[in-house]
């Protein structure tokens, strides 16, 4: 039994620390939440569990807030697990969504390759924010761009994830990248 | 909800039941497309046979309530809550919305989801 009720999702990705709670936080109409999920048999060789052997079960934390977009549709922003190796939870979090936020701590550029490669590699569209939490950045939008050798056709944005407007600003961003990649037809 | 409550040894931790009594030995949702984002309701039906654990599900969801909100709210596991709303979505209990997991190639929505956030922002800031 199906009803007239959507959910749309948006992902928050970015290295260890580049923001993705605060930006949740800051635009979703509850406060964060957290839901955790199990690890499965799938991490078995690659969770190095040294010396931590009776610890049997993992679980990955996974924060999120939501949007309400219209009485029928509800928009989630799900900020993608700490470490970037719990890729079984980013497929399922990018699966349908509208697209991602790729949040740039420019003291730790590389921390987000991994997440601009993710998307990259699945053609989900995104867009990088440099997060100013620290004040102006010193680099310009160049020297960023060649440092993360992003594609021509992704969206550079600046933000501050602790501030609503700004972080929507990066939200509204995205969806308008989104939609000029649908198929003409649709 | 006709389970046979089984309170055996089970150290899981501190839990009477374990979890994969209660949805059967279930380990997948049936309906496959049930993502985390995906919205459920609670049906106007009697909840009277059900065991606490799918109750309290039930009760969370008097208002649209998504996976990950009811995991995130009662401290579930995401596979335990996918599993179980699969159960009370099968046996009438809980209506379901339109799965988030479809590839979103849906224009108007995306429209849609652009003029919220810009009315939110003109409202508010």
């Amino acid at each position: 039994m199906a009803v007239d009720r959507r959910s749309v999702k948006i992902v928050v990705a970015g290295g260890f620390g580049a923001g993705k709670t605060t930006l949740v936080g800051s635009v979703s109409e509850i406060p964060p939440l957290t839901t955790e999920e199990l690890l499965t048999q799938a991490s078995v060789g690659i969770d190095d569990v040294t010396g931590v052997e009776s610890k049997t079960q993992t679980t990955v934390a996974l924060d999120f807030g939501r949007i309400t977009i219209s009485p029928n549709v509800v928009l989630y922003l799900f900020g993608t697990p700490g470490q970037d190796r719990f890729w079984f939870m980013w497929d399922e979090l990018a699966q349908g969504a509208v697209g991602a936020i790729v949040l740039l701590d420019t003291r730790r550029l590389e921390s987000s390759f991994p997440a601009i490669d993710y998307f990259e590699r699945r053609e989900i569209p995104f867009v990088a924010a440099v997060n100013q939490f620290n004040g102006t950045c010193a680099y310009t939008e160049e020297e960023i761009r060649s440092a993360l050798e992003l594609n021509a056709d992704v969206p550079l944005v600046w933000c501050d994830a602790r501030d609503r407007a700004s972080s929507k600003l990066a939200l509204i961003g995205l969806v308008r990248h989104a939609m000029s990649r649908l198929p003409v037809s649709a | 909800m006709a389970y046979d409550v089984w309170d055996g040894d089970e150290a899981d931790a501190g839990r009477l039941v374990p979890w994969y009594v209660l949805v059967n030995g279930r380990t997948t949702p049936k309906a496959s497309d049930l993502d985390l984002a995906t919205q459920v309701y609670a049906l106007p039906v009697d909840t009277r046979r059900l065991e606490p654990e799918f109750l309290e599900i039930v009760r969370q969801c008097a208002n649209w309530m998504s996976i990950a909100e009811i995991g995130a709210y009662l401290h579930l596991p995401l596979t335990i809550v996918k599993v179980m709303v699969d159960v009370l979505l099968e046996q009438g209990y809980l209506g379901v919305g339109t799965p988030a997991q479809e590839k979103i190639v849906d224009k108007r929505l995306l429209e849609m989801v652009l003029a919220g956030l810009q009315r939110e922002l003109d409202v508010r800031d």
